[in-house]
């Protein structure tokens, strides 16, 4: 009754992370060309990571093809998007820029960070979408094809990967650090440092306010961490608790049966969990894009908050005299 | 290489509880050496194609709203140009078409007029002729009468009148005529 999503009778088979190798020793002496003999360590998340970056640079390869300006050959028609997946990649692209980006960090920022937060955003997209596609499900029947004791937890590819803490902390990582980096070039070392202390106004303000910088100092200081960490714990848990939600629903109907429930009860039950289920798909579909938006949304409210303010008030100038930047769009 | 945290959700059914946070460093690495490799592949390759294509559209765009508000602009302002001179040619139009009206009811004015001024004149010219007739058939009648009485008084008094007795008698005839 389980063969979809839920392995064996846990619902976190489905969302935490196995080391390869271990998987395919479990294999049974029956499918001997299929197996490893040796744990080698590497995690599923592992493959499903380098898998999704190869994926998300051939697509957005494939758009970027998509949406260039064709030759002059082609007319007026050069200038149209070829195909759904570059109509698709554009749309958010312009979205994200001319609705997002630039009206918060200003169209000098925004160039700037434009295909690092771009490159954020597809590629946890990628990875959240990848853990919603049933390859787990998949071996998980094969291996009741192939038989074997005790393989309930079989998989050698498949699940969320961003459903790993260390995945997420990775990625994490690489925003805070160009957060940092921005932080200390636009502001200067002193200018970073007196950030952290509360600002200019209450370094260079009246001597009894210095009393609380300390205390701001410690705050900020640990806010630097505490914001990217923030940033990997959300999109950990949303991953989890989602996949995990949808995993339970299913496994409802199997466990009906395993109370010796009637045969209509447990097929009420399957067929009204499964509808839920359907649902909750579809709910995680749309989780998948909001939690890449916000990690790579988050990333840029952090760059733009350590950002000197004349950008944005150069770009507030340029809105209120119609900058013609954002008229076509 | 993995070292375990927690093991956060004890499952109520049987099995195992599986291992959700685990320290494990190397699908971090994997995650940023692969975000990296990835990043300056599009960096390098696709965002400058994707930003550049979108510039150009933009910018296509913009020059196209431009040059069709320009043209719009024109188009009124010939718009305005035509209507102008189409106003005026109306106006030209009215003036000689009141013109020609005017010289019309003149010219026909004058036709009415002269053809009266004709008719009165044939009517005075026949009047004029027909006065002439009158006084010629009297005269005739007369003559004739004057003959015709002076053949009958020859006739009675079986004499004949000399032409100054006849002049005479025809005259006093014509006399008692007129007189009668």
């Amino acid at each position: 009754m389980n063969f979809l999503l839920a392995s064996g009778d846990n619902p976190l088979g489905h969302v935490v992370d196995r080391n390869i190798t271990a998987e395919w020793a479990k294999l049974p002496e029956s499918a001997s060309a299929w197996r490893l003999t040796q744990d080698s360590g590497v995690p599923v998340s592992c493959l499903v990571i380098i898998v999704s970056g190869i994926l998300v640079t051939w697509l957005l390869w494939r758009a970027a093809k998509a949406i260039e300006t064709g030759p002059s050959s082609q007319g007026i028609n050069r200038f149209v998007t070829k195909g759904r997946l570059g109509q698709f990649v554009e749309a958010i692209v312009v979205a994200l820029r001319d609705q997002m980006l630039n009206p918060m960090m200003g169209e000098k920022q925004t160039r700037r960070y434009l295909p690092f937060l771009l490159s954020m955003f597809f590629f946890l997209l990628v990875v959240n979408l990848f853990g919603l596609m049933p390859f787990a499900d998949i071996q998980h029947m094969l291996k009741n094809q192939l038989g074997g004791p005790h393989m309930e937890e079989y998989i050698l590819f498949g699940g969320t990967a961003t459903a790993n803490l260390m995945v997420t902390g990775g990625l994490a990582t690489i925003s805070f650090v160009v957060i940092q980096i921005h932080s200390i070039r636009e502001l200067g070392v002193g200018g970073w440092l007196e950030h952290l202390c509360g600002g200019h106004e209450l370094v260079a303000g009246p001597k009894g306010l210095w009393l609380v910088v300390p205390i701001i100092f410690v705050v900020e200081f640990l806010g630097l961490f505490i914001k990217p960490a923030a940033l990997a714990i959300r999109l950990f848990a949303n991953m989890v608790g989602g996949h995990t939600l949808m995993a339970t629903l299913l496994m409802f109907g199997a466990m009906a049966a395993k109370a010796g429930l009637a045969n209509w009860a447990v097929g009420t039950i399957t067929v009204a969990s499964g509808a839920f289920a359907l649902i909750i798909f579809f709910l995680e579909v749309f989780v998948a894009f909001l939690q890449a938006f916000i990690f790579m949304f988050l990333t840029a409210v952090f760059i733009s908050t350590m950002s000197h303010h004349d950008d944005e008030h150069a770009h507030e100038h340029d809105e209120a005299h119609g900058h013609p930047a954002e008229a076509a769009h | 290489m993995s070292v375990t945290l927690a093991s956060i959700v004890t499952l109520a059914s049987e099995g195992a509880s599986p291992e959700l946070i685990k320290v494990d460093s190397l699908p971090a690495i994997t995650a940023v050496v692969v975000f990296l490799v990835a990043f300056t592949v599009l960096a390098t390759v696709v965002w400058p194609k994707i930003t550049k294509g979108l510039d150009e559209r933009n910018e296509k765009i913009l020059s196209e709203i431009r040059a069709a508000e320009a043209a719009q602009a024109k188009a009124k302002a010939a718009q305005a140009e035509f209507e102008k001179r189409l106003e005026e040619a109306r106006a030209e139009a009215d003036r000689t078409v009141r013109a020609a009206r005017a010289e019309a009811e003149r010219q026909a004015e004058e036709l009415r007029a002269r053809a009266a001024k004709e008719l009165e004149d044939m009517k005075n010219r026949a009047t004029q002729e027909l006065e002439g007739a009158k006084r010629a058939a009297l005269s005739e009648i007369h003559a004739m009468a004057a003959g015709l009485a002076t053949t009958v008084a020859g006739k009675i008094l079986k004499r004949e009148i000399q032409a100054g007795d006849q002049r005479r008698l025809v005259e006093e005839s014509l006399s008692e005529l007129s007189a009668r």
